[in-house]
């Protein structure tokens, strides 16, 4: 079989071969594992040089002609402050705030088929396939502190979590799809032979860091017929980790050896330019 | 190539950052103002949250102000007692500029006020630049035009706490550069800014200080805004980051010195003409985006 592939890297011919032979591996033992899934890398480090990467996500299956695959990359579930704006006085002023609760932070969800075409709502629903699948709540004229580095802790409510109504879902979904947190990306999965399936995952530079699950669901005839879970990490490493350990955990040494250095690299600047 | 800033969580292209630098540090030798509100402005435009933005370029003008106050120092163009004053007005104003900026952003509309600043004070200073050097242009080309008074005594002279400046060869209260550093503090804190466009007018006009001293003055004075700016903001949200500030200083310090070069082939009114056209430019790029309808009503912003 793997012969008849077409020209690929070796890497990924390589992972692909490991994986068939495993799969054969596994049959022999009667104990059928139908669905095998893996990343070409399960860490990804946030160094100075980070600007998003792309991962392969691969696999392999036991399908028939007319199965299909869908594959979804969650982050961590985090608070997300939603703001609408409105005309006031000539300018364009934010008048209504409401915070999301604990919403995926990052959502890219990939498949061999329009979504619609793999299962009914239904069945997508309750497989959890979608950021919003789970049912999003959310906090409506709340008045968040400290916005940017929140911790989750100084939130003053206003109002009981409700329902997110479908508009207001759709909003979070156009505004997380627009800073490239949320995607959704039909018939993406490249299948070989209803045995293999590979598709790419592009981190972007803005990624959130934390734990991440990867899961890889089989759909036969519109019902699913297994899922497999694996995870990744994400997060900061080298000196982005250490400027950013540095300014949280030793916030006034941080804030002094900030102006240290400004006022020695000031210093030094002029005294360089004096002489030269 | 493009770096990663940990505080700020987005990657740049170093060739931009140290490019702004360079720009806004060409800008600000040329004309002999600090260029916070140039820079500002420039990096939210890329990409950086404001916060950050804020924050980070307070970090930078603490070596730029530092940079630029030895020159003055060398000349005695300082004087310390006026700045001390101002110094105490400003880091009390900057203080309660950095709880302001909390407070407003906690209910969401920090960016509002920010722009709303920008808009009005760029829009005011660069107003008057403009028309005090076009007056100038045209005063010099007609000769034996009459000289205006060199400040007037008016009713700020009547208050209490009168002090004496000998360097400045003033005798006025000190309640009066104390209001002034602890406003100009204010809005630094909120601006992103040193305030030197505001404080050096000010200090001309208002306090009627000889033009020799104002500029080294209001940067010895913006040094401990700007630092304690940095500080309080350290401790607070964390919003200074240090490798931008670096980058945007290492372009700005190369910056500087080519458009000090420059200055020196213009003339002041010529100058003021032109720095007015700028500072007029920026405020109406922000003040359009203010009525401009935004492609998108909604917003969102992760909390961690």
């Amino acid at each position: 079989m793997t012969r008849q592939l077409r020209p690929l890297p070796t890497l990924f011919a390589g992972c692909w071969l490991a994986l068939v032979l495993a799969m054969a591996a596994t049959n022999v033992q009667a104990a059928p594992s139908r669905l095998v899934a893996d990343l070409s890398q399960t860490r990804v480090d946030i160094t100075s040089g980070y600007h998003g990467t792309e991962l392969l996500l691969f696999g392999a299956y036991e399908g028939v002609p007319g199965d299909e695959l869908v594959l979804i990359v969650e982050g961590p579930a985090t608070d997300i402050v939603q703001r609408r704006k409105e005309k006031k006085a000539g300018i364009w002023v934010n008048v209504e705030t409401f915070i999301w609760q604990q919403a995926p932070s990052f959502y890219h969800m990939f498949s061999t088929a329009a979504f619609d075409r793999i299962a009914d709502a239904d069945v997508r629903r309750s497989a959890e396939i979608g950021p919003a699948s789970g049912g999003l709540m959310l906090v409506a004229g709340a008045n968040v502190n400290r916005g940017y580095e929140g911790g989750g802790d100084e939130r003053t409510r206003a109002a009981e979590p409700t329902r997110g109504t479908s508009e207001q879902e759709a909003g979070l979904r156009r505004n997380m799809t627009a800073n490239g947190l949320w995607q959704s990306k039909p018939s993406s999965i490249i299948t070989q032979q209803n045995m293999l399936f590979r598709t790419m995952l592009s981190l972007p530079s803005n990624v959130p860091t934390g734990d991440y699950v990867v899961r890889i669901l089989h759909f036969r005839n519109g019902v699913a017929l297994s899922e497999r879970t694996t995870d990744m990490n994400i997060r900061k490493a080298g000196m982005s980790a250490l400027i950013y350990r540095f300014a949280h955990d030793y916030p006034v040494f941080y804030g002094l050896f900030a102006i240290a250095f400004a006022v020695a690299s000031g210093w030094l600047a002029a005294v360089a330019f004096r002489r030269g | 190539m493009y770096i990663y800033l940990p505080i700020a969580e987005v990657s740049m292209h170093i060739g931009i950052i140290i490019g702004l630098g360079g720009g806004v540090g060409f800008l600000s030798g040329l004309f002999g103002v600090g260029g916070g509100f140039l820079m500002t402005p420039l990096l939210i435009f890329f990409g950086i949250p404001p916060a950050v933005a804020v924050s980070t370029e307070a970090n930078q003008i603490v070596a730029s102000s530092v940079s630029g106050v030895l020159a003055h120092m060398r000349r005695g163009n300082v004087d310390f007692k006026m700045g001390g004053i101002l110094m105490v007005g400003g880091v009390i104003g900057s203080s309660l500029g950095v709880a302001l900026f909390s407070f407003l952003r906690s209910i969401g509309q920090i960016d509002l006020v920010i722009q709303l600043s920008y808009v009005v004070f760029l829009g005011i200073i660069g107003s008057l630049m403009l028309t005090e050097s076009v007056r100038t242009m045209i005063r010099t080309s007609r000769p034996g035009a009459a000289r205006g008074k060199l400040h007037q005594h008016n009713w700020l002279h009547g208050l209490p706490l009168k002090m004496r400046f000998r360097r400045s060869t003033l005798y006025i209260s000190a309640i009066m550069p104390l209001l002034l550093g602890a406003f100009v503090g204010v809005l630094a804190a909120i601006m992103g800014v040193g305030g030197g466009f505001i404080m050096v007018p000010a200090m001309i006009y208002l306090l009627g200080m000889p033009t020799s001293v104002v500029v080294g003055t209001s940067l010895f004075q913006i040094i401990f805004v700007t630092a304690n700016v940095t500080l309080l903001q350290s401790i607070q949200t964390q919003t200074v980051d240090f490798l931008l500030a670096g980058l945007l200083l290492f372009g700005a310090v190369i910056g500087a010195q080519f458009g000090s070069r420059a200055g020196a082939l213009l003339r002041g009114e010529q100058l003021r003409g032109l720095l007015a056209l700028v500072v007029l430019a920026v405020c109406l790029k922000i003040g359009y985006d203010l009525v401009v309808r935004p492609e998108d009503l909604l917003s969102v912003e992760l909390l961690r």
